[in-house]
């Protein structure tokens, strides 16, 4: 499979007339763009609104991130099953806006899986999404039925986000790119033996699809996690809108759209292919709740590595607590048949670092490289600008927010500081691989 | 200046040795054996009082000693405290852990101590204050309070976290996320100690995962009609007064309450203090935890030979493998004796 990114560097994003992107600087007319997000009729509010790294601004409920792409001389949808028909993700071209993202976020309303950006100051360091150019579609629904229900679907300002990261990707269309990344991984049993010589190694993921109910969990391809078998996906259908993240997970393990499209493991497993290891590709698995499910699944994903001749793996969890059992089952799993694995996860040590880290242990688990510790508790200082709606945090069962605490008060103050654990900042412990964090001993 | 209290036992206090290791806490001012070395080497506090407990009376009479010690710390003002170093020696090590741990519970304060490796103390304690490493004897008196009183100088000038590795503390178990100076990223830590595990090349895991002690599966009791059993549980269920006195969490103690003649435990004479579950059903019946009721019926239908006369009783939450493992070698004995068979260990 070859895939052709064609990178265009973003460096400002501002509002204009004609919507479109010269000397890095991305324009988009609002209203056009506003009108476009409405013809879905389930968008009942709906604004665009800009946050730059070193903006003095707070954003929160945030739902989802996408990185803006749109597929070029092709009728394939940027993210297919979901912004359109099905078709092959991972191969032709694809433009890429880089170094901004799409953000669904509610006007008023949370959900438990939603997280918070801090644009500047202590608060920054905590989300990689601080980082980049945030275009904020701020909107409400007429999801009246999960209006007040601590886990929502989010279903029509996440698509709403899609729809707008692809539509303004296409104001590229006719455009070179700045940069043209090249994404090629041929045949598995085909590399010549100078490559299959190399320690062979598979890339695991396992995202969220704990959720019995459709609606929550994690797609590929439009297809819900839940009903799923792992199967054997190419790096390039990950990085190229085959996955698109789902609205349940505590916030700081999520994986976004955005985390798969730019994941950095795979990235680095592929600078890595033909030098130092053969990068077989990725095994797409799940995180279920029941521990049939998990058996199943566990069993599937070791049988495949096992089957593509996996020297090593690498393998990401989506999430902690209940998953750790998927996790360390099938690290478990894989040391057994003698692939040499090492594990990517954050912590859950509770506010006093004192807990198990994860729910679940086993000596086997030899090799775990830790993202970050969902109970740390972070206080941070009001900010000038609010998009979307700060009460949020205490209102709306944020996983890492209160109403009340009988020691720290609600985690929203009348002054605008805040007090929340870090398990609510938005895909802040970024197991996909971008995190700077490690758990340490103290 | 800030002021310091350091707990040392009677031996280091120069009132004797084995013999006198009885010797009732006692207190005085100012600073004497050991806290020569603290002295010579803290520099933002002042070592005020000294502390004096004979090891077997902080080892036979703990409770007592907490209280005296406790009693003299309610009178002064102080903002740290050191214990020992206890080098190798095990009943001082026990002590200075067992100290330190009710101070910082008690006082809040950040408590220092130090013993060798190979002290039972480390397992025992390293959890509830920062234990350094030290050497075997007094011959490595110098370094050992230096460490302590390095330690000890940040926390008075207000630095709250310390890590492990870098400080060379016995890790506490505490873990929180830091963002590593060399910005280096996940997938790329994860690529790097792929590649080093393959290769069979030594690579250091962010989680450590603790060695599990296994203990093996007992055989099955082949004849439950002639054998006695006893009920063990960690569900805390106590008389209603808790006359042991047993932590609601963390517990570090057990008791064993007959049963003779009784046929069920009734609410309102005994209750559960376990912190760890919603205690509302095993207060209005304890036999969901301590299953007397069915295990007497299985007794008179011959179902067991006997039931045991006392049931044991502690709180498992937060209870640490290591004071859990020294409880059952406590109760181990009292089952022996009465020639129990197989014991039932309820869950909660």
């Amino acid at each position: 499979m070859r895939l052709e990114l064609g990178n265009f560097f973003v460096n400002k994003v501002t509002f204009g007339e004609v919507t479109g992107f010269s000397n890095g600087t991305l324009t988009i007319n609002k209203e056009e763009a506003i009108a476009f997000v409405k013809e879905d009729e389930h968008i009942t509010e709906c604004d665009i609104m800009i946050a730059n790294p070193g903006d003095e601004t707070r954003i929160v409920p945030v739902k989802e991130a996408i990185e803006p792409r749109a597929k070029v001389d092709s009728k394939a949808a940027a993210f297919p099953g979901v912004t359109g028909d099905l078709s092959q993700a991972g191969i032709g071209r694809t433009n890429a806006l880089k170094g901004c993202s799409v953000l669904a976020v509610g006007k008023h309303w949370g959900s438990f899986g939603d997280g918070l950006i801090d644009m500047s100051g202590e608060g920054a360091k905590y989300t990689l999404f601080s980082q980049l150019i945030n275009i904020c579609l701020v909107a409400d629904t007429d999801e009246e039925f999960e209006r007040h229900s601590q886990q929502k679907k989010n279903k029509a300002i996440r698509w709403a986000a899609h729809r707008l990261a692809e539509y303004l990707a296409k104001a590229v269309e006719n455009q070179d790119p700045d940069e043209m990344e090249v994404l090629e991984l041929g045949s598995i049993s085909k590399r010549g033996s100078q490559v299959e010589e190399l320690p062979s190694v598979v890339y695991i993921m396992q995202p969220q699809s704990q959720m019995e109910e459709k609606g929550y969990n994690d797609l590929l391809y439009g297809w819900d996690l839940n009903q799923f078998l792992p199967t054997l996906v190419h790096p390039n259908e990950v990085l190229d809108g085959a996955m698109i993240g789902g609205s349940y997970m505590c916030c700081s393990s999520k994986f976004s759209t955005y985390d798969f499209q730019n994941n950095p493991t795979i990235k680095r497993l592929y600078r890595e292919h033909g030098k130092t290891v053969n990068f077989l590709g990725v095994i797409m698995s799940n995180l279920n709740v029941s521990l049939e499910q998990k058996e199943r699944a566990i069993y599937f994903v070791a049988k495949l590595a096992s089957m593509i001749g996996a020297d090593g793996a690498i393998i990401a969890e989506e999430g902690y607590g209940n998953p750790d059992a998927d996790f360390i089952g099938c690290i478990s799993a894989l040391e057994d048949l003698g692939i040499k694995t090492v594990g990517m996860t954050n912590e859950c040590t509770g506010r006093d670092g004192r807990s198990q880290p994860l729910v679940t242990l086993d000596e086997k688990a030899d090799a775990i490289v830790s993202c970050g510790n969902v109970s740390d508790v972070v206080e941070l200082p009001a900010m000038k600008t609010v998009i979307g709606e700060l009460e949020a945090l205490s209102r709306d069962g944020m996983s890492g927010g209160w109403s009340s605490d009988e020691k720290l008060g609600p985690s929203v103050r009348p002054d605008g500081s805040i007090i929340m654990e870090n398990d609510s900042m938005f895909c802040g412990d970024q197991i996909c691989g971008s995190s700077p964090k490690q758990v340490r001993e103290f | 200046m800030k002021k310091a209290v350091l707990y040392i036992n009677q031996f280091f206090a120069g009132i004797g040795g084995e013999e006198k290791a009885d010797h009732a806490p006692e207190i005085r001012e100012g600073v004497m054996g050991p806290g020569l070395a603290l002295k010579a080497s803290l520099k933002n506090a002042e070592i005020t009082h000294t502390i004096i407990c004979g090891d077997n009376f902080m080892g036979s009479n703990t409770e007592e000693a907490i209280e005296i010690i406790g009693g003299f710390l309610e009178d002064i003002e102080f903002d740290i405290f050191f214990a020992g170093p206890a080098f190798q020696a095990g009943r001082y090590g026990v002590a200075c852990g067992t100290i330190c741990k009710y101070v910082e519970e008690k006082f809040g304060v950040s408590t220092i101590t130090s013993m060798n490796d190979e002290n039972p103390g480390v397992e025992m304690f390293k959890k509830d204050t920062y234990i350094f490493p030290g050497g075997k004897s007094a011959a490595a008196m110098r370094q050992d309070t230096k460490k302590m009183a390095a330690l000890g100088d940040r926390i008075l000038a207000g630095e709250k976290r310390f890590l492990a590795e870098e400080e060379g503390f016995f890790p506490r178990g505490i873990r929180h996320q830091v963002w590593r100076e060399d910005g280096l990223i996940a997938a790329d830590r994860a690529v790097d100690m792929l590649i080093k595990k393959m290769a069979g090349e030594e690579f250091v895991s962010e989680l450590p995962i603790p060695k599990l002690d296994r203990v093996p599966i007992a055989p099955p009791v082949m004849d439950l009609s002639k054998a006695t059993i006893a009920i063990v549980t960690s569900g805390g269920i106590v008389p209603i007064d808790n006359p042991d006195k047993i932590q609601s969490s963390s517990a570090t103690r057990w008791g064993r309450y007959s049963i003779a003649g009784l046929d069920r435990l009734e609410s309102g004479v005994y209750k559960t203090i376990h912190g760890g579950y919603d205690p509302t059903v095993a207060d209005a019946n304890p036999n969901v935890v301590v299953p007397l009721d069915v295990l007497r019926v299985y007794e008179k239908e011959g179902k067991i030979g006997k039931l045991h006369d006392y049931f044991y009783a502690t709180v498992g939450t937060g209870t640490s493998e290591a004071e859990a493992s020294k409880m059952a070698g406590e109760m181990i004995p009292f089952l022996k004796e009465a020639g129990v068979d197989a014991i039932i260990q309820v869950s909660t």
